[in-house]
């Protein structure tokens, strides 16, 4: 009788890159479809744009380098979804595919690819269009920040992705299920809060859709955020001071998000590498 | 408990191999043809690390030769034809011996530790120690021995005064409630056994001070502690967490188990030696329980008394499902270290494609030596092993819980353990080298 020899472990727990990508996914489809019933099938058009570029960028890049074609994981859809939903709903379609382009065919692949990117490919697409298309990426009406409705459906919305943050809540799901770490948003938030209260600007500036999306989808991101325990924690406090600088001096928390995850990237491996752990036990005297 | 049985039934043959521990290799005392009677010594080693091989069975030496073995490799093994016979050694019982007698007459009889380690190097290590720990935290195998727990007791004191160690604590897992029942309704020199719980820092120590008891059962969190956990082991019960390239018994400790319990008792009380052991059959078959297998029965006898494979098997794993080894035979034999079998079916058998790190650090969190194991298995990948023994990668005990998490699958327990087989090497050409 023949028998499978393999190393072990021989079980191993359910969940793939597949489905930590495609469930991010899936947790971002309400707010799409808050958005267009909101701006229409503008809305509709980036959102697919996005998708395919995305798409199309990384089948082309494997085909050409003979690479094994991934695009069943479903980075790439959800990276094109990330970036179409950080652009205004009045950019002509083009601008969300160029951007999906630009991000996972520069900013991933030319980096590594999947896990070796060490900026996030929708942040750094949604900075290529801010400076390539400056006045275009003005939204036309912008949120009208006032009370807790504003949470639920967002009558001047900004981005795609300001139009109902609340719709956004089945990321709670991920946490609870440990798809998304828990360290990060709850650091990052809290950071947030308590400068925002501090420097005496109201919470409702800083509640928007985009900064949501920022907190538990893009400071998230597993290879652009360092994987120690306490670093993890340090990185979301840094998130935190970072878009509270840029957003208090500018009055713009929407801005300060996208810009201070950036540069919160940009020190996430040095915030990796002074907070090694040390291990159980103690090391050899 | 109900549902352990005996294998009586005689293999066709029976595989004995001459090192069924990790240490030195008998050298065969019977050649082909011979009459071997039952608990009669087939291997004779001399040595420090030795643990000598009797015959469970009566039966004609068939063939000494290589043959299949759970740990995966082909090993010298003794091949009998069993027989039904009444014939055996002369058993002497000592009940009064020694220490020194004792730990003479323990190494006589062979008996193994479950982390591979035989029972009279383990009680003497040359070494204060304070106490010895009882590892029963293998749910299955501590409830095959239930029915026998008086033996597995006296067992156990015979163990303490043979090692000259003062006192005992049994380790039992905290949701393992059949056993702590057992345990609590268990008398041990007329005196019924104090069950306590490890809470905080309340640990072993702390109870101790308590107690006049010699002996001490003590509930500790839901941990099954394998061999390779050993730090794991010592740190939640006492409290003494190992530095790397130490023992439990530079902390004072020394670890027994179950199994080698109940062969001190057998050894001594009746003389015999360590012939057979409970051995636990999970997974793909139609009655799955513990079975008390006489060493050198092949997997496929043990398999048919749990009432055959159910369904197509697929894998046969020897020694749990986290780091145990996948054979490639059902005709490989249980020895004195194998304490469970598990099949999978053809549907179970994982066919995982390892992909690319994504930096999702469940490895971190899941690792119990608080090791960065992706960054580990990612420096030994590249060949940079200095980069890996500068992330402690020598504190990684194997467990495995990196892997079964991974959700790129990848290899992350054998990188680790190559770029540790590697730093080994580089640390051995360096002593050649001179300074």
């Amino acid at each position: 009788m023949p028998f499978t020899v393999s190393p072990p472990p021989h079980i191993k727990a359910g969940v793939s890159v597949k489905s930590l990508m495609w469930s991010r996914f899936i947790v971002l489809l309400p707010v799409c479809l808050a958005s267009i019933y909101l701006f229409g099938f503008p809305a509709l058009g980036n959102l697919i744009a996005g998708v395919l570029g995305a798409v199309f960028i990384e089948l082309a890049i494997q085909k050409t380098f003979k690479q094994r074609v991934t695009i069943g994981d479903g980075n790439a859809a959800y990276l094109g979804l990330l970036i179409a939903l950080m652009v205004p709903p009045t950019v002509p379609f083009w601008m969300p595919f160029i951007a999906a382009v630009f991000g996972v065919g520069v900013v991933k692949h030319a980096f590594g690819g999947l896990g070796s990117y060490m900026f996030h490919p929708a942040l750094a697409a949604w900075v290529f269009l801010k400076l390539s298309w400056t006045q275009t990426m003005v939204p036309a009406s912008i949120p009208q920040l006032g009370g807790f409705s504003d949470l639920i459906i967002e009558n001047g919305a900004g981005f795609l992705v300001d139009a109902s943050p609340i719709a956004m809540i089945g990321v709670l799901y991920l946490i609870a299920r440990k798809y998304i770490e828990w360290r990060i948003p709850l650091t990052y938030l809290l950071t947030t809060v308590l400068l925002v209260v501090l420097l005496g600007d109201p919470l409702s500036y800083v509640f928007t859709g985009s900064f949501l999306l920022g907190v538990f989808f893009i400071a998230t991101e597993t290879s652009t955020s360092p994987i120690t325990r306490n670093g993890r924690l340090v990185y979301g406090i840094a998130c935190g001071f970072l878009t509270v600088i840029y957003g208090y001096f500018t009055g713009n928390y929407i801005e300060g998000t996208f810009y201070g995850l950036l540069l919160a990237n940009a020190i996430s491996p040095l915030i990796e590498r002074s907070t090694l752990p040390k291990p159980f036990g103690g090391v050899e005297a | 408990m109900s549902d352990v049985i005996k294998l009586d039934k005689l293999p066709e043959k029976a595989i004995i191999p001459l090192r069924q521990h990790d240490g030195i290799a008998c050298a065969p005392l019977v050649k082909k043809g011979d009459e071997v009677i039952f608990g009669q010594k087939l291997g004779d080693c001399e040595g420090s690390d030795l643990a000598y091989v009797h015959s469970p069975f009566c039966g004609t030496v068939a063939s000494i030769e290589l043959m299949p073995n759970p740990s995966g490799k082909r090993i010298l093994s003794v091949v009998l034809t069993p027989s039904e016979c009444a014939q055996s050694v002369d058993f002497v019982p000592e009940k009064n011996a020694s220490p020194s007698r004792l730990i003479e007459l323990i190494k006589e009889a062979g008996i193994v530790e479950y982390y591979e380690k035989p029972t009279y190097l383990a009680l003497k290590p040359g070494k204060r120690v304070d106490t010895l720990l009882m590892n029963a935290t293998f749910p299955l195998i501590t409830h095959a021995y239930l029915n026998s727990l008086d033996k597995v007791l006296k067992g156990f004191k015979l163990m303490l005064e043979a090692g000259g160690i003062s006192r005992g604590a049994i380790i039992v897992r905290a949701d393992d409630k059949e056993s702590i029942k057992a345990f609590k309704n268990a008398t041990f020199e007329g005196k019924p056994l104090t069950v306590a719980p490890i809470i905080g820092k309340r640990h072993a120590d702390y109870y101790f001070e308590d107690s006049e008891d010699e002996i001490l059962v003590l509930a500790a969190g839901k941990v099954t502690y394998t061999p390779t956990m050993m730090n794991l082991l010592s740190a939640d019960v006492m409290g003494r967490k190992i530095p790397l390239g130490h023992g439990p018994a530079d902390e004072h400790i020394v670890v027994c188990g179950v199994k080698s319990a109940k062969a001190v008792y057998d050894a001594i009380y009746e003389g015999k030696p360590y012939l057979e052991n409970a051995v636990t059959v999970t997974g793909a078959v139609n009655n799955p329980r513990s079975v008390f297998v006489r060493f050198g029965t092949p997997i496929k006898d043990v398999i048919e008394a749990c009432g055959g494979y159910k369904g197509e098997p697929g894998k046969l794993i020897v020694n749990g499902s986290r780091g145990g080894v996948a054979v490639y035979t059902d005709e490989a034999p249980v020895v004195k270290n194998t304490t469970g079998i598990v099949v999978q079916t053809k549907d179970e058998v994982l066919r995982d494609e390892a992909g690319a790190c994504i930096h999702c650090a469940r490895c971190v969190d899941v690792c119990p030596m608080n090791l960065l194991p992706t960054r580990i298995a990612s420096y030994s990948d590249l060949g940079r092993y200095e980069e890996c023994e500068q992330l402690y990668a020598m504190n990684c005990i194997e467990c495995g819980a990196c892997a079964v998490v991974c959700p790129s699958k990848r290899h992350l327990v054998q990188l680790i353990r190559y770029s540790k087989l590697q730093i080994n090497n580089m640390c051995a050409a360096e002593a050649r080298g001179g300074d």
